[in-house]
């Protein structure tokens, strides 16, 4: 036996090693392909085709410049995310137990609305278990960590709150302490353009 | 010494001896009751879970402490608990949900070594510094975070 394992040296290994290959594919999916959980595999494809969305107010408030990364690495800007859309963005934080139905709730919210994007942002010291927070909630949305200098430009002093950013980049509202669902439904559904009752 | 007088004697030692041996480490740890203010002044709801707001941010779930003695040497490590909003002036019925707040954090430490001082270090801001005097069994020892 072992004399036939000398005599064909790669007799086994191609099958070993396309298992392992094999095994790592199907193992190593996830990883491979940066699915983690609130990385850029989470961010939002183009606003769907028959959604419009109202302009903002026009005395309403820039949004401050928000430039961040995602709990994967990847970069993310704020001006990206609201040129044509509003935005969500849920100051939160790992340590935080009541962010975390905040979070959720405003995900839901979110989902209930095509075209709209929802951007959770914990600040820095929370690099790594920010990770793990994304996991755990695995809202389908992005999370970025960001510096301390994004939560003071948002006037955020306490995890968690919540702010609405107008489709152009203009805050409309924002809610410290968390906002009910109903609040932020009706809030959206305020800035969802009536384009597909226009002819009914 | 009579023979009597030498059995009280003997049995108050040997009592000496056992409640010394009994109270050892009860005898050397004291428990604590800490309750940390956090004077941010946030607007919350009375009653909800928080962390010391801006620029208390270090003050939250999971943060380090060090409990010191006077000299320096560390007695007690661990990690703050949530914190709970309490109305920042109960005097005042604002009479709405979110009011002026400050948050306060319970620290129940047991079995800690006496010392005359301590001194209870956070992660930022100035140590909270105690005599073992001021605590008491009945009220926790109310330390403003500076």
């Amino acid at each position: 036996m072992s004399d036939r394992v000398r005599r064909r040296p790669w007799g086994r290994t191609p099958i070993a090693f396309l298992l392992v290959l094999a095994l790592a594919a199907a193992c190593g999916g996830d990883s491979s392909g940066d699915a983690s959980a609130g990385g850029a595999s989470d961010l939002p494809g183009p606003v769907p085709a028959g959604v419009g969305f109202r302009e903002a107010p026009a005395g309403a408030a820039p949004a401050p410049a928000l430039s961040a990364r995602l709990v994967d690495g990847s970069p993310v800007a704020g001006s990206d995310l609201w040129e044509d859309r509003p935005v969500v963005l849920v100051f939160t934080a790992s340590w935080c137990e009541r962010c975390r139905d905040v979070h959720r709730r405003a995900a839901d919210v979110v989902d209930e609305h095509a075209g709209v994007a929802l951007l959770g942002l914990v600040t820095e010291d929370d690099a790594e278990p920010a990770r793990g927070y994304a996991d755990e909630l695995d809202l389908g949305h992005p999370i970025a960590v960001a510096d301390d200098g994004v939560w003071l430009s948002y006037a955020v002093r306490e995890p968690p709150a919540v702010v609405l950013v107008g489709p152009g980049g203009k805050v409309l509202r924002g809610w410290p302490g968390g906002v009910e669902a109903s609040v932020l439904a009706a809030r959206l559904e305020e800035l969802v353009e009536d384009s597909g009752d226009a002819g009914g | 010494m009579t023979r009597a007088g030498r059995a009280v004697s003997t049995l108050a030692a040997v009592l000496a001896v056992a409640l010394a041996g009994c109270g050892g480490s009860g005898a050397d740890g004291l428990d604590a009751r800490l309750r940390l203010v956090v004077p941010d002044n946030n607007i919350r709801a009375e009653g909800i879970e928080c962390a010391g707001a801006r620029p208390f941010g270090y003050i939250r779930a999971g943060a380090p402490f060090v409990l010191e003695a006077g000299d320096g040497t560390a007695l007690v490590e661990g990690e703050l608990p949530a914190g709970h909003a309490e109305n920042a002036d109960p005097s005042i019925d604002w009479g709405v949900e979110r009011i002026p707040t400050v948050c306060v954090v319970d620290l129940e430490l047991d079995d800690v070594p006496e010392r005359p001082r301590y001194r209870l270090r956070l992660p930022e801001g100035r140590p909270l510094g105690f005599d073992r005097s001021h605590l008491s069994d009945d009220e926790p020892l109310v330390l403003v975070v500076q």
